[in-house]
């Protein structure tokens, strides 16, 4: 009976549901491996090609390739069928697969990107050796021809120029990366310092206060100005004012590093005078800047949650809302030259007559900074590559790293964007306008960066580009002159350790947080240095058993 | 006629058991057609990747890929407990945890029993609606919101100022720092967790209530007597599954409310975990190594919080 049952009661069911059954869970089935499929899909990567890029005989390319590229240039306001786009693409006959890349995701995006097998045909990267050294040993980036240098001469110019580049090269076996140079014709000093530790003081508020202007000052001084600012309020911003507005980079470069240059992640580790290897913010001269970062904070001449800017918080408060006396500035032209514009577009003002650029030295008189390696970020290419697009990219390269390619990517076409007048460029575009606003996202500059044509680029004012080179001698003939220049050890750079990469610290968060902290700062410090001791102490091991550069 | 014998562990035995289970899946072909996309789901994106955490006993390298790459024993976990950092990290997570759940947790209880108290239907809709959208924003907006509310020129210090009081440092305090992360947990989940306790309260036989009032209990009286012993087994499991939870909670709303000023208390074991994994070189094998740490934590005390509430007569996940 009960048998019976059941099969009365499959026999209904059945009936009931036959399309439900069969079909419903042919779907659901059909739908599960297209989860599974796409899920363990390899990808599509073009697999490497040992094909030439083929060229018609008049020199041109005979088949259009899409290539892929990602970088942190914004492109969202740019039209890909504009000129300047589209002189690219039609010389090279290529169509771009263009993926941007927010600055703030830069390096996770890169490394998801790298480890997964995802890396577009070629990425603009921020170079980090012990990821560099991990990478090529997994094989993923492309290794280059040993040719390329004869084939490219001239973008092997400017890679030999990095200094990287080559001694890379000599570690590993091969060119796989290509180090940006900052610098390339236009090096503006010799040594050649980081463009950082210059800042931006209101000139017509010093004047009306009575602050002498100068080329360098200590930062007592300045922390004097700014006492001058909050006191009397020259700029009649009422309670909206923010005489120093430093964000907490800012005050690792003004604060820490002028009175100690071994206090930046850049440096942090060096070799003392008896040859051995030590950690520098746990020199005595770390504690003179942290004493002086907190009494400018607790005189009110800091913002007080300047700790929760984020990256141009500080900048903008200078040169947005005209409300602060002193901001970090940089020492690129372009920098200067962008600060012009936002203070004659949000200000109405006139920059040059109301901002004055200096350096800041060490309480004891002393200029410190960084020797400036002549590379920042690189470019890398997909180990799945194919060869055809490999060689385009590297004539594309070749040719943007030339001096005709340089005024294009820089100024914009002759005739219509500039032009040349007794032997000096002249910029023709309207006043007010720069090249970015008629070509916006322009990322075809591959190689070289913007630094060095920005030395000669008259779209920025002779004044700004004059006062930058004047500051980039400045600074090197200080630093050679009594000053404290923290070398780019290379043995160092390139050594990549695991206890190396544990104790990498974010320095600016670190400082910021010890003078924020209750108590004595001193004692603070202290055991803040024996905390950090744990992860030091294995690297300085390392460092000083002797034949660590070789590893 | 004498019924045939099947000898358990037999062949036969075995067959029947394999038809039985098929007919009794047969059977019920719908319901397990329903459960069929949420166990796919499960088995793709909780059990397969648990292959992944092999990485926290090898050396990773991305093109040798999960199951290529050399094993290495306990080395990540020497290199994870030598950074200080870690543990201290560990301790803050469970600290800053524990002090959440015990007071954010009897919240959306009290929700849900003050809601269902309302008569009027519609009322009780729109609050409902009020008290369950926080849910819906991320922490990026919710911290937002809160930096801009909060700031030494933000409405509240603006309004203690017009009242002559002294501004309060809310943001770059360490002391206020916990405070402001209950709140805004409270501000933000409360609706949400209060919607399973109002389901498991609709489930309750209404003769309960009318049993009580001809008893002559009052509301409140029916509230504690009846409402809430009947959404106990509910409490029991949603707590032990937020005590299952301690070490892993909480990583969007800390790391978006951080900074430096409360760096020293805001280093939870997620945040470290973001740290190590992409603010320093990579490495994914030691990331993973602190994952497992923390899931194997996270279990230990799941499996404490089920003998507990056992123990205390209650019901546990566990049967």
């Amino acid at each position: 009976m009960g048998r019976q049952k059941i099969q009365f009661k499959w026999g209904y069911n059945m009936k009931a549901n036959k399309m439900f059954s069969v079909k419903s869970l042919f779907l659901l089935a059909l739908s599960v491996l297209m989860v599974l499929v796409t899920a363990c899909g390899s990808g599509g990567n073009d697999a490497a090609t040992g094909t030439a890029d083929e060229k018609n005989e008049d020199g041109t390319y005979a088949n259009n390739q899409t290539i892929s590229y990602a970088s942190v240039t914004d492109v969202s306001k740019a039209n890909m069928d504009d000129k300047f786009h589209k002189f690219f693409t039609d010389k090279f006959n290529i169509t771009w697969d263009y993926n941007y890349i927010d600055w703030d995701s830069w390096p996770e995006k890169m490394r998801l990107w790298i480890n997964s097998g995802d890396l577009p045909d070629f990425a603009s990267w921020n170079y980090v050796q012990g990821d560099a050294m991990n990478y090529i040993d997994q094989g993923l980036f492309y290794k280059f021809p040993d040719d390329w240098k004869e084939r490219w001469p001239e973008t092997a110019k400017a890679y030999a120029s990095t200094g990287l580049g080559e001694r890379l090269e000599e570690k590993v076996g091969g060119t796989y990366v290509l180090p940006k140079p900052v610098y390339f014709q236009n090096q503006p000093a010799d040594p050649l310092l980081n463009q950082i530790g210059v800042i931006a003081i209101r000139k017509d508020w010093a004047e009306k206060v009575g602050f002498e202007l100068k080329d360098a000052y200590t930062v007592t001084e300045l922390m004097e100005f700014a006492k001058l600012v909050k006191e009397q309020d020259p700029g009649k911003v009422g309670n909206r004012l923010i005489p120093m507005s430093f964000n907490a980079g800012d005050l690792l470069t003004g604060f820490m590093m002028a009175n100690n240059e071994h206090s930046r992640v850049e440096s942090a580790f060096y070799k003392g005078e008896d040859g051995k290897y030590v950690w520098g913010p746990a020199d005595e001269s770390t504690l003179t800047g942290l004493k002086l970062m907190q009494q400018a904070y607790k005189d009110g001449l800091l913002d007080p949650e300047f700790y929760t800017w984020k990256n141009s918080e500080g900048g903008d408060a200078f040169k947005v809302t005209g409300i602060s006396g002193i901001a970090g500035l940089g020492g690129l032209a372009s920098y200067r030259q962008d600060m012009d514009t936002a203070m004659k577009k949000n200000l109405n003002l006139d920059s040059s007559e109301v901002v004055h650029e200096a350096l800041i030295i060490g309480e004891d008189g002393k200029y410190r900074n960084l020797e400036q390696v002549n590379f920042w970020s690189s470019l890398i290419f997909s180990p799945d590559i194919s060869q055809e697009k490999f060689e385009r990219i590297m004539d594309m390269i070749e040719y943007s790293v030339s001096e005709d390619a340089q005024r294009i990517l820089n100024l914009g076409f002759e005739g219509e964007d500039w032009k040349e007048e007794n032997g000096e460029l002249v910029s023709t575009l309207p006043e007010g306008t720069t090249l970015e606003d008629k070509y916006p996202g322009r990322f075809e500059g591959l190689y070289v960066l913007g630094d060095d044509f920005s030395v000669i680029n008259p779209a920025i004012k002779k004044e700004f580009r004059d006062r930058s080179v004047e500051l980039y001698k400045e600074k090197a003939s200080l630093s050679t002159e009594g000053g404290a220049m923290a070398d780019y050890d290379w043995d160092f750079q390139l050594y990549t350790s695991r206890a190396k990469d544990q104790a990498n610290f974010d320095y600016a968060t670190e400082y910021a947080n010890l003078i924020l902290q209750p108590g004595d700062l001193e004692a603070n410090w202290k055991k803040w240095v024996e905390s950090k001791q744990s992860l030091v102490q294995p690297v300085l091991d390392e460092l000083n058993s002797g034949d660590f550069a070789s590893k | 006629m004498k019924p045939a014998t099947i000898t358990p562990g037999s062949s036969k035995g075995e067959e029947s058991k394999f038809k039985r289970l098929f007919i009794e899946i047969w059977k019920y072909r719908m319901t397990y057609t329903l459960l069929l996309p949420g166990l796919i789901w499960l088995i793709l994106f909780a059990y397969l990747p648990m292959g992944g955490l092999s990485l926290a006993f090898k050396d990773y390298r991305a093109n040798d890929g999960i199951w290529g790459s050399a094993w290495i024993g306990f080395e990540n976990f020497k290199y994870v407990f030598r950074d200080p950092a870690f543990a201290d990290a560990v301790w803050r997570t469970l600290y800053v945890n524990i002090i959440k759940l015990f007071i954010t947790f009897p919240f959306p209880i009290l929700l849900a029993l003050l809601l269902n108290e309302l008569r009027m239907r519609r009322y009780k809709k729109v609050l409902q609606t009020a008290f369950t959208f926080p849910h819906f924003l991320s922490w990026i907006i919710v911290s937002g919101i809160i930096i801009n509310v909060l700031a030494y020129d933000g409405l509240v210090n603006s309004f203690l100022a017009l009242i002559g009081l002294p501004t309060i440092n809310f943001l770059g305090s360490e002391q206020n720092f916990y405070p402001m992360i209950i709140l805004t947990d409270i501000w933000k989940s409360t609706g949400w967790g209060a919607i399973v306790f109002m389901a498991a309260i609709s489930g309750i036989d209404q003769e309960q209530y009318e049993a009580a009032q001809i008893d002559g209990a009052t509301r409140l009286q029916q509230m504690f007597r009846v409402t809430l012993p009947n959404i106990m087994p509910t409490v029991t499991i949603m707590f032990i599954l937020s005590v299952g939870g301690l070490m892993s909670s909480g990583f969007d709303q800390i790391f978006n409310l951080a900074n430096a000023a409360t760096q020293n208390v805001s280093q939870v074991l997620d945040v470290y975990i973001y740290r190590i994994t992409f603010q320093s070189s990579t490495d994914f094998s030691f990331s993973t190594a602190v994952s497992l740490f923390r899931s194997i934590v996270n279990m230990i005390l799941l499996l404490l919080a089920d003998r507990a509430a056992k123990w205390l007569g209650g019901d546990g996940l566990f049967r």
